[in-house]
């Protein structure tokens, strides 16, 4: 594959006018990014709704990098809990924020997803040439979450709108009980099986046989890390405080094994299977928002911008799972190989590994499938185990059981990080570097993407 | 055997008047002695020219968790069948007491889709009087055409008992059939059924039997609290198989423990392909999750 060729055969090879012509592909390159700490649901940020927590983000990131009253070729941000009244979240927060309100502006929603697909699809629009520049963002609230009527209530007061006479309303009104007035907060579970996203985990947990202990390792690591990480001033550029938080709420750098031990299992007590996930090895529920700043070179080059990482590709995949053929959040087990495969590249290509950490026990059962001899041949369709990640290349700067999972704006975080983390890295060994990106989502769902050093 | 004709009813029976005839039946019959009959009813009744209400089909997928689409999901058909299938067995030539009477079994040919536009001729008959090591089971039959078509569309098989009714004539198995020890899988989904789901589905499928309502009136006719039709699950359970059934299938589904409200039932769903990988059956089994007790089993198989 080429990614500036043109191909040999085609409409101009069969001497027939070619199409209205668009330029070829370009680079698409991440600036820089910034976020707000997340905090804990119910902490700093309660009654910060979604748009707040963007707009903060977004002004964040503006001030870093000088776009005020710039004109960004499109805003794209999105958020998995969202208020009916957010219909224009992304653009309202532009409207909002610092940046030219000719900024155009779009919501997105891939669940957990929504942050890496918001970086990939607008990266796409600016390899196109459609854009030049691009800011991509999620936000999620779980302290600020919408509460919506009952189906009863709901019914009742769509028919009256629709009733036309006075006998008509008061016919509709007396359908009315009293159950119908309690309001229904968002649930977690998957609509289509009822189980929780931690009760399905829990199955494939047990299914991989993945350990009490090593997941109490994978939460510690990230605690580590991510504590290292702010110690070294890593969050300087990434990060603006907001609400009195500097740092993220749900870190505990003094978290040892002993500790994680003593916490009481919380998911998979009904499965049969031994209990092994507790509140220290599950991303608590959380709040805060992120962005990335994307371009072309020639945009990034014009404004003295830094260049930290080119995307380089990504790919979806889903799985099915409503009947347990494949776990929920498994879905990036197949989107990564897919990914690899089409570029001629394998884990042992990337200096730096980023698995979202929806559970400790998401990445562990995602590595035994890649490390399964069988479930490489029978379910990837390759000769054998996909590959063995070296563990010092994952999740180096502390990952979501430790920075928390405010669900959309995770992707962001990540990217911003990973781009750094491979900018910092080419520029002292001298030599491109790549990362992974793995995002697991609800609905079976998962996206990865490429990063490379510029 | 010569054939019976079938009685045509004008419009369809009203189940809440049949529930009060049958409370009368039981009246009369514990006062002047039970039927004396072991012989079924040969004469079917038929209802034409029935249409179904859209808003009521909508609120019965919503509830079910089918997609509100223009084709009648298989157990609403069932649904709207069962008036005039309790009519015959409401009949004072049927032999058996019609309240109380338990649903074992249920198999369902989903033939060809049917629209809500269809008018829909309905008839229903009993058969297969026969022993059960705890009383007399029968089957009570109900077959959907398409006016004016002959072709059935839809034909359902229930298997009703009567607990502790045993009449002349009909020998009880000796032998229990043995039944194979349970051991919950893992579950593919579960279900939070609160106490409203019996009002709930009586609301979408018409048919108000006490023992579904509310803890009292289960209570008045002896349940320790009011369960879940055994229609509105299995109903469930076909929808959660999902699109891969295809436009015509077999729906089966046995009956074991009741599903008292409120409570939480786990159910795992296994799809079972050919050799070549098409799709052959989805078998489903639900459990209580605390006791590991079985509610319920079946399959949803490609016809």
């Amino acid at each position: 594959m080429s990614i500036d060729g043109q191909p040999t055969t085609g409409p101009d090879a069969a001497g027939t006018p070619a199409a209205t012509s668009a330029p070829a592909p370009r680079r698409a390159v991440i600036v820089g990014g910034n976020r707000i700490p997340f905090a804990r649901s119910g902490g700093a940020y309660a009654k910060s709704s979604n748009q707040d927590m963007l707009t903060a983000a977004l002004d964040g990131l503006i001030a870093r990098f000088g776009l005020q009253d710039e004109r960004i070729g499109e805003v794209g941000a999105g958020a998995v809990l969202k208020h009916s009244r957010d219909f224009n979240l992304t653009r309202e927060a532009v409207l909002g924020s610092a940046l030219s309100p000719e900024t155009p502006a779009y919501d997105l929603q891939q669940a957990c997803a929504t942050g890496l697909e918001t970086v990939v699809g607008l990266s796409n629009k600016i390899k196109l040439g459609q854009i030049d520049s691009a800011i991509a963002g999620g936000v999620d609230s779980a302290s600020d979450a919408p509460v919506v009527v009952s189906e009863g209530l709901r019914e009742v007061i769509l028919d009256l709108n629709r009733a036309k006479t006075l006998p008509q309303r008061l016919q509709i009104l007396s359908r009315l009980r009293p159950k119908d007035l309690a309001p229904l907060a968002p649930g977690t579970a998957e609509p289509r099986t009822g189980l929780s996203m931690g009760e399905h985990q829990a199955l494939t947990t047990a299914q991989w046989k993945i350990s009490r202990e090593a997941q109490d390792e994978v939460a510690l690591n990230s605690h580590r890390n991510l504590a290292a990480a702010y110690e070294a001033g890593f969050f300087d550029d990434l990060l603006t405080p907001y609400r009195g938080l500097a740092r993220d709420g749900n870190l505990r750098p003094d978290t040892s094994l002993e500790k994680l031990a003593t916490l009481k299992p919380v998911f998979g007590r009904n499965l049969g299977a031994d209990a092994t996930m507790t509140a220290g090895n599950s991303t608590p529920l959380t709040d805060g928002a992120s962005t990335v700043l994307l371009s072309s070179e020639e945009w990034a080059d014009a404004r003295d911008l830094p260049k930290l990482a080119a995307v380089v590709d990504a790919e979806a995949a889903a799985v099915d799972f409503v009947h347990g053929k494949d776990g929920l959040l498994m879905a990036p087990v197949f989107a990564v190989p897919r990914l690899l495969s089409r570029h001629g590249l394998t884990l042992d290509d990337f200096d730096f590994i980023e698995i979202h950490e929806a559970f400790a026990a998401t990445v562990l059962s995602m590595l035994a499938a890649w490390e399964d001899e069988e479930f490489g041949r029978t379910r990837l369709g390759l000769p054998g185990a996909f590959g063995k990640i070296d563990r010092s290349k994952l999740n180096v700067n502390g990952s979501s059981l430790a920075a928390g999972h405010p669900f959309a704006a995770t992707g962001g975080r990540i990217v911003a990080s990973l781009a750094k983390t491979l900018h910092e890295k080419a520029s002292t060994e001298g030599r491109p570097v790549r990362g992974l990106v793995s995002v697991c989502a609800a609905g079976g769902l998962g996206v990865a993407a490429i990063l490379e050093s510029l | 055997m010569t054939p019976v004709q079938p009685l045509i009813l004008g419009e369809m029976p009203s189940l809440s008047k049949l529930y009060v005839n049958a409370a009368a039946q039981a009246a009369r019959r514990r006062l002047l002695g039970t039927h004396d009959g072991s012989v079924l009813p040969a004469e079917s009744h038929e209802v034409r020219g029935v249409t179904v209400d859209v808003g009521n089909l909508t609120a019965y997928q919503h509830l079910i968790g089918e997609t509100a689409s223009d084709v009648l999901p298989a157990g609403f058909i069932h649904a709207v069948a069962f008036p005039l299938a309790m009519s015959v067995m409401n009949r004072d030539d049927f032999p058996l007491p019609l309240l109380g009477m338990i649903h074992l079994r249920n198999v369902v040919e989903h033939r060809r889709p049917l629209l809500f536009t269809d008018t829909l001729v309905i008839a229903a008959h009993v058969e297969n009087l026969r022993g059960h090591r705890s009383g007399t089971q029968v089957d009570l039959v109900a077959e959907v055409r398409r006016a004016p078509a002959e072709e059935i569309y839809w034909r359902g098989v229930s298997t009703y008992l009567a607990k502790g009714v045993f009449l002349p004539g009909i020998d009880k198995p000796t032998v229990a059939p043995a039944r194979p020890e349970f051991t919950a899988p893992d579950p593919t989904a579960l279900w939070q059924l609160g106490v409203d789901t019996g009002r709930a589905y009586a609301a979408v499928s018409g048919d108000f039997n006490p023992i579904h309502l509310s803890v009292l009136s289960a209570k008045a006719l002896g349940m320790r609290r009011s369960i879940a039709h055994g229609m509105y699950l299995a109903a469930r359970a076909l929808a959660d198989v999902g699109a891969v059934r295809g436009d015509s299938f077999t729906w089966e589904v046995d009956f074991e423990a009741p599903v008292f409200l409120p409570c939480r039932v786990a159910l795992d769903i296994s799809t079972v392909q050919e050799a070549a990988g098409a799709w052959e059956r989805s078998d489903f089994v639900a459990w209580n999750p605390r006791s590991g007790r079985r509610h319920f089993s079946g399959s949803v198989a490609a016809l």
